[in-house]
C-alpha cells in the first residue's frame, strides 16, 4: 500500500486586497447613528451599533446585520434540510441537523405508510418507532420555526422522507448556495440532495419504480459498481470544493466532477489534485456566466 | 532562585526583554475542519490549542440546561509533554478544574450567551508547552476559536500575567520568571470597555503598588487584543477572498 | 440532594432591598457579621461563627521526608471539607465545584503568600521535615464560607504548638507535651480574606454576604490582606465584569475591614492564653453559655418603641367587640365536652358524636350549601353528595338536619347534589 507523506509548506500569501471596510470584528462599531435598525451579529451599546461577529456587514435599507463565516445552520421556513432522528419521543422525532437545538418531527408533520389520511391514534403513537428510529436519515423541510430557535419539520411529500442507500457529507451551512430546488438528478448517473443545513446526500438515481408508501420504502437491493464508483467521485468532488470554500450547487458540483475525471477516484483528495480541479471548475464557471 | 537577576540594571528581563515588552505572538485560526471553531496560538514558548463546539443541543444531563441562557462548559487540560517533568495527570486534580472554571468565568462575562437559550458551547483547551502564562494564553487562543465559530461576544477578551519586581511591573511572565517568588497578577479583559473579566493574584504585593499593577496589566492586555486583531482581520480576509461568489 | 431553587419573588425582593442599600439583617453594606472564635482544649483547634456561618479548624503535624526540589523546608496541606452538615445542597464524597473553589483560594491564600515560616519546620534537612496539616470542616452553611474559613485557619495556625525535637547527632528524639513544652509555629503575617459580593452587573456591592444573598449575587471578589496592608491575593469568580476603580475601591475598604479582623483573632488567642496560664478550664464545652436553649435562638434585635401605645389604642378603638366566649367548657353530651368556638366539621363519616356538638356550637360558617340543605329537608338514607364514581356512601343520621359532608366542595358539586338529591326525591 503506498503512502503518502508531506513535508509543511509555506502557506503562499494570500492575494494583497485593500483594506475592506465591510469586515467586522467583534467590538467594531458599524455606525453611531441611531436611525438604523440592529440585526444579526450586532448589539446595541450605548446608542452605538456594535458588531458582535466577526464576518461581513450587510445592509438592506434600515436593517444592519453581520453575516459571521462560519456559523450553525440557522433554519428559515422552506428550507430543505437532511437530518438524523436522534430521539424517539411521546409525538414526535428529535432530529440532528446541525444547528443550535435539535429540530422537532411532529408525528402529524409525517406521511403515515401507505398515504392514508387520518387522525393519528394512539396507536400510532406507539408504533412511531416502526417507521423512524434513532439512527436514520431523512431529508425533510422546514415547517415553522419555534420561539427558542427550534425548527419544526415535515415530511409531507413524496420527494421527503426516510433516505435509504447513499452517502452522506457533512459540510457547513454556508456553503450551500440557496436555489429553488435542492433534489438534482445528475446527468453522471447519481442523484444529490443539496440540505440547506450543510448536510449533503448523494444517492444512487432511482429507477423509475413509483415511490410506495410515502417515503418510508427504502430499498435495500444492491447498487452496481459503476454507481458507486461515480458517488465516490461525487464525495470526493465535494470535498474539495469545501476545502476551498466554494459554493455548492448543481452546476459547480458537476463540473468539478468533469474536471475530475481524469484523476482517479482516490487521487482526487490529495491538496495539489485538489487545487487544479477547483481551479479547473472556477474557470469553467466563470466561461458559463460570461 | 538567588542570584538569578529577573530585571538587570539596565532594564532588561531573563530572556532579554524590557519590563513592558510582550513575547511574540503568532496564531492561526480554523486549524480543525470538523470543530464549529478552533485556534493555536503561541506567546513565546507557550503554546496552547483551542477547540470550540457549539451552541447546540444540550448532551449528558437535560436538567442542567437554563431556560434563558446557554451553558459554557469548559475542559483546560495540559499535555503530558508540555512541562519539563511529565506530568502524570493531565486533567482533573485540583489546579486543572479551578482553571477550568476561571476559563468558563471569563467566557460567561464575554459571550451573549442570552441568545442561545437551552443550549451548550463546549470549549476545550489544551496547553502543549508550558512556558508561563498557561492561563492567558489559553483566554486569548479561545478567544480566538469563538471568534472563528461565530458565537456572539460583546468583544474580545485578552489576558496577561503581570509581575512585580524592584517597583517595576513586568508584563507576561514567562515560567522562570513565575517560580521566582515574584507577585504575579493574572488579568482577563475586554479591551474597549476597559472591563476586567476576570482578576487573580497571587503572594503579597503592597496595597500601593495594586492600581500600578492593574494599569501595567491592561496595557499588556491592550496590546494583546491588538496582535488578535490583526490575525482576525487577516483570516477574514482570506476567507472572504475564497468565498468571493 | 439537589439544592431547592430560590423563588423568583424572593430573588426580586432581595434584589430591590439592595438597591435601596437595605440587607435583610439589617446591617450597612459594609459591616460583617458577629464574629465569635474559641478555640478547643487541644492546641490547634479552633471554632469561628461568622453570623450562622460555623467552620472548625484543626491543626496536626507529623514528620515526613521532604519534597525532592525543596529539601529544607516544611510542608504544608490544607483542605477544605464540604460536610453535607452544612447544607444538604452538599454531597459526602464528591469534589463540588465550590469546594475545588474554596481549597484552591485557601492554598493560595495561606501559601502562597508565604506566612508561616517553612524552613524552621525542617529538622534534618533531605530527611525529616514536619508536616503541618489544616483541616477546615463546615458545620453550617450561611453564606461566606471563604472568610469564615481563612480566618479559623490562620488562628488555628497561630494557636497551634508543635512537639520539641532534640537532635543529637545522628538521633532525633521528638519530646511529648509532657516532657517538653511544645513550640508554636513562627508566623510572619496573619491573611485574611474578605469577600465582597456584586450585584446588578456591578452596580451595587455588599460585604460578608449571607446565603440568600450569595444566592442572588452576580459575582464575588475575594481580596486576602493582612494588617501591614500587603495583598496577599485577589481573585474574582461570578461572569461579572468589573471596573479598576472598584477593585481599587474594594481593596480599600478590605485593609480597614481586614485591621479589626486581626485585632479580634489577637484578642481571643490572649484570652485562651491567660485562661490556659491561670488554669481555668478552656475548651469548646466551656465556650457555650450554660443554661441557656441553645437550638432556635435568634439575637435579640431592636423594634421601634416610640409611639406604640399611640397605635395601640388607635386599634383597639376601632375594632370591633369581640364575640362573647364560653367560659366553662360545655357538655352537649355524657362524656363530649367542648370549649370555645366550634369550627364546622370537615372531616367525613365517622364523627357522628361531633355532630352533636356542632348542633349545640354552630356559629360562624355560614355557608350557601348549608341554606340549600335547611331548604330539603329528606328522611332518605341514602344520599349523594358528589361526582365522584366511588360507591355510594351510606350515612345514618339521626333525625337532624344534615350535614354537609364536603364542606369545601364546588358550587357546581353542590349544585349537582342538590340537583341529584332533588331528583331521587
Amino acid at each position: 500500500m503506498a503512502v503518502d507523506m508531506r513535508l509543511p509548506t509555506v502557506k503562499s500569501p494570500p492575494v494583497s486586497v485593500l483594506d475592506r471596510k465591510d469586515l467586522v470584528v467583534p467590538g467594531d462599531v458599524i455606525t453611531s447613528d441611531t436611525g438604523f435598525m440592529r440585526g444579526h451579529g450586532t448589539y446595541v451599546d450605548e446608542d452605538k451599533l456594535t458588531a458582535s461577529v466577526a464576518g461581513k456587514v450587510q445592509r438592506v435599507d434600515k436593517l444592519i446585520c453581520v453575516r459571521p463565516l462560519k456559523t450553525r445552520f440557522n433554519g428559515e421556513v422552506g428550507d430543505v434540510v437532511v437530518g438524523r432522528i436522534t430521539e424517539v419521543q411521546q409525538k414526535r422525532w428529535k432530529v440532528e441537523t446541525n444547528s443550535r437545538l435539535d429540530s422537532v418531527l411532529l408525528l402529524s408533520s409525517v406521511n403515515l405508510p401507505g398515504g392514508e389520511l387520518r387522525r393519528r391514534s394512539a396507536e400510532d403513537e406507539l408504533t412511531m418507532r416502526e417507521y423512524l428510529h434513532e439512527g436514520d436519515l431523512i431529508s425533510a423541510e422546514v415547517q415553522s420555526v419555534f420561539s427558542d430557535g427550534a425548527l419544526s419539520l415535515h415530511t409531507r411529500s413524496l420527494k421527503y422522507g426516510k433516505l435509504g442507500q447513499g452517502v452522506l457529507v457533512q459540510l457547513s451551512p454556508s456553503l450551500i448556495k440557496r436555489q429553488k430546488t435542492h433534489f438534482h438528478n445528475l446527468p453522471c448517473g447519481a442523484s444529490i440532495i443539496l440540505g440547506n443545513n450543510g448536510f449533503v446526500w448523494l444517492y444512487p438515481t432511482p429507477g423509475q419504480q413509483e415511490e410506495e408508501a410515502g417515503g418510508f420504502y427504502t430499498s435495500l437491493e444492491p447498487v452496481s459498481l459503476s454507481d458507486r464508483e461515480v458517488i465516490s467521485r461525487l464525495r470526493n468532488c465535494l470535498l474539495a470544493l469545501a476545502a476551498h470554500k466554494m459554493l455548492l450547487y448543481d452546476t459547480s458540483v458537476l463540473y468539478c466532477y468533469e474536471s475530475s475525471l481524469q484523476h482517479q477516484v482516490k487521487d482526487v483528495l490529495k491538496p495539489e489534485v485538489m487545487e487544479e480541479i477547483v481551479m479547473l471548475t472556477q474557470q469553467k464557471l466563470l466561461e458559463q456566466e460570461s | 532562585m538567588a542570584g538569578l537577576e529577573l530585571l538587570s540594571d539596565q532594564g532588561y528581563r531573563l530572556d532579554g526583554r524590557k519590563a513592558a515588552e510582550l513575547r511574540k505572538v503568532q496564531a492561526r485560526m480554523g486549524v480543525f475542519a470538523q470543530a464549529d471553531g478552533s485556534a493555536y496560538l503561541e506567546q513565546g514558548n507557550t503554546k496552547a490549542l483551542a477547540v470550540v463546539y457549539g451552541p447546540h443541543e444540550m448532551r449528558g444531563s437535560r436538567s442542567r440546561a437554563l431556560h434563558d441562557r446557554a451553558v459554557i462548559n469548559c475542559q483546560y487540560s495540559m499535555a503530558t509533554f508540555s512541562t519539563a517533568e511529565r506530568k502524570r495527570r493531565p486533567h482533573g486534580d485540583r489546579k486543572s478544574t479551578e482553571m477550568s472554571l476561571h476559563l468558563k468565568q471569563t467566557f460567561e462575562a464575554a459571550v451573549m450567551t442570552q441568545l442561545f437559550p437551552r443550549s451548550q458551547i463546549d470549549i476545550y483547551v489544551k496547553i502543549l508547552q508550558s512556558d508561563g502564562g498557561n492561563y492567558s494564553v489559553c483566554v486569548n487562543a479561545a478567544t480566538l476559536a469563538v471568534i472563528n465559530a461565530g458565537i456572539p461576544m460583546r468583544d474580545y477578551v485578552c489576558a496577561c500575567t503581570v509581575g512585580f519586581v524592584d517597583e517595576t511591573p513586568l508584563a507576561d511572565l514567562c515560567y522562570a520568571e513565575e517560580s521566582g517568588g515574584v507577585s504575579s497578577l493574572a488579568l482577563a479583559l475586554l479591551p474597549r470597555g476597559g472591563q476586567i473579566a476576570l482578576l487573580q493574584m497571587d503572594a503579597r504585593l503592597h496595597q500601593d503598588h495594586l492600581e500600578s499593577l492593574i494599569e501595567a496589566a491592561m496595557t499588556a492586555c491592550k496590546g494583546v487584543s491588538k496582535v488578535l486583531d490583526e490575525v482576525v482581520r487577516q483570516h477574514l480576509q482570506e476567507a472572504s477572498v475564497l468565498t468571493r461568489e | 440532594m439537589k439544592d431547592t431553587p430560590l423563588s423568583n419573588c424572593e430573588r426580586d425582593f432581595l434584589i430591590k432591598a439592595i438597591e435601596e442599600k437595605k440587607r435583610l439583617d439589617g446591617r450597612q453594606t459594609y459591616d460583617y457579621r458577629k464574629i465569635k472564635i474559641t478555640f478547643g482544649t487541644d492546641y490547634g483547634c479552633c471554632f469561628v461563627d461568622l453570623g450562622q456561618t460555623r467552620v472548625v479548624a484543626q491543626v496536626s503535624c507529623e514528620l515526613v521526608a521532604p519534597k525532592e526540589s525543596r529539601p529544607s523546608e516544611g510542608i504544608m496541606f490544607f483542605n477544605i471539607e464540604l460536610s453535607p452538615m452544612a447544607s444538604p445542597a452538599f454531597e459526602q464524597g464528591r469534589q463540588s465545584e465550590l469546594s475545588v473553589k474554596l481549597n484552591r483560594q485557601l492554598e493560595r491564600c495561606l501559601r502562597n503568600s508565604k506566612c508561616i515560616d517553612t524552613e524552621s519546620l525542617c529538622v534534618v534537612s533531605g530527611e525529616k521535615v514536619w508536616q503541618v496539616r489544616v483541616d477546615v470542616h463546615t458545620l453550617n452553611n450561611d453564606g461566606n464560607l471563604m472568610d469564615a474559613a481563612s480566618i479559623a485557619a490562620i488562628a488555628a495556625l497561630s494557636h497551634f504548638r508543635r512537639p520539641d525535637v532534640g537532635i543529637q547527632g545522628e538521633e532525633v528524639t521528638v519530646f511529648s507535651p509532657e516532657e517538653r513544652d511544645p513550640i508554636p509555629l513562627s508566623i510572619y503575617h496573619m491573611p485574611i480574606s474578605i469577600s465582597f459580593a456584586f450585584f446588578q452587573q456591578g452596580t451595587f456591592l455588599l460585604v460578608d454576604p449571607c446565603e440568600r444573598e450569595e444566592r442572588v449575587m452576580d459575582g464575588l471578589l475575594m481580596i486576602a490582606m493582612n494588617k501591614h496592608r500587603e495583598i496577599c491575593s485577589i481573585q474574582s469568580s461570578g461572569g461579572i465584569m468589573l471596573l479598576k476603580e472598584q477593585v481599587m475601591r474594594c481593596s480599600k475598604i478590605a485593609s480597614v475591614k481586614v485591621s479589626e479582623i486581626t485585632e479580634l483573632i489577637n484578642k481571643a488567642l490572649f484570652n485562651d492564653r491567660t485562661a490556659r496560664k491561670a488554669g481555668r478550664k478552656c475548651g469548646f464545652a466551656e465556650s457555650l453559655p450554660q443554661e441557656r436553649i441553645t437550638a432556635l435562638k435568634t439575637d435579640q434585635s431592636e423594634v421601634e418603641m416610640t409611639d406604640v401605645s399611640e397605635r395601640a389604642s388607635d386599634i383597639i378603638q376601632k375594632a370591633e367587640a369581640p364575640p362573647p366566649m364560653a367560659a366553662s367548657p360545655v357538655l352537649p353530651a355524657p362524656g363530649v365536652g367542648q370549649v370555645g368556638h366550634g369550627l364546622q366539621n370537615t372531616w367525613g363519616l365517622e364523627e357522628d358524636e361531633e355532630q352533636e356538638e356542632e348542633s349545640s356550637g354552630e356559629e360562624e360558617e355560614i355557608k350557601m350549601e348549608e341554606e340549600q340543605r335547611e331548604k330539603d329537608k329528606t328522611t332518605e338514607a341514602v344520599v349523594e353528595i358528589s361526582d365522584s364514581e366511588e360507591e355510594e356512601v351510606v350515612i345514618l343520621y339521626p333525625e337532624t338536619t344534615k350535614k354537609p359532608k364536603n364542606a369545601g366542595s364546588s358550587s357546581d358539586q353542590k349544585g349537582a347534589a342538590a340537583s341529584k338529591k332533588r331528583q331521587k326525591k
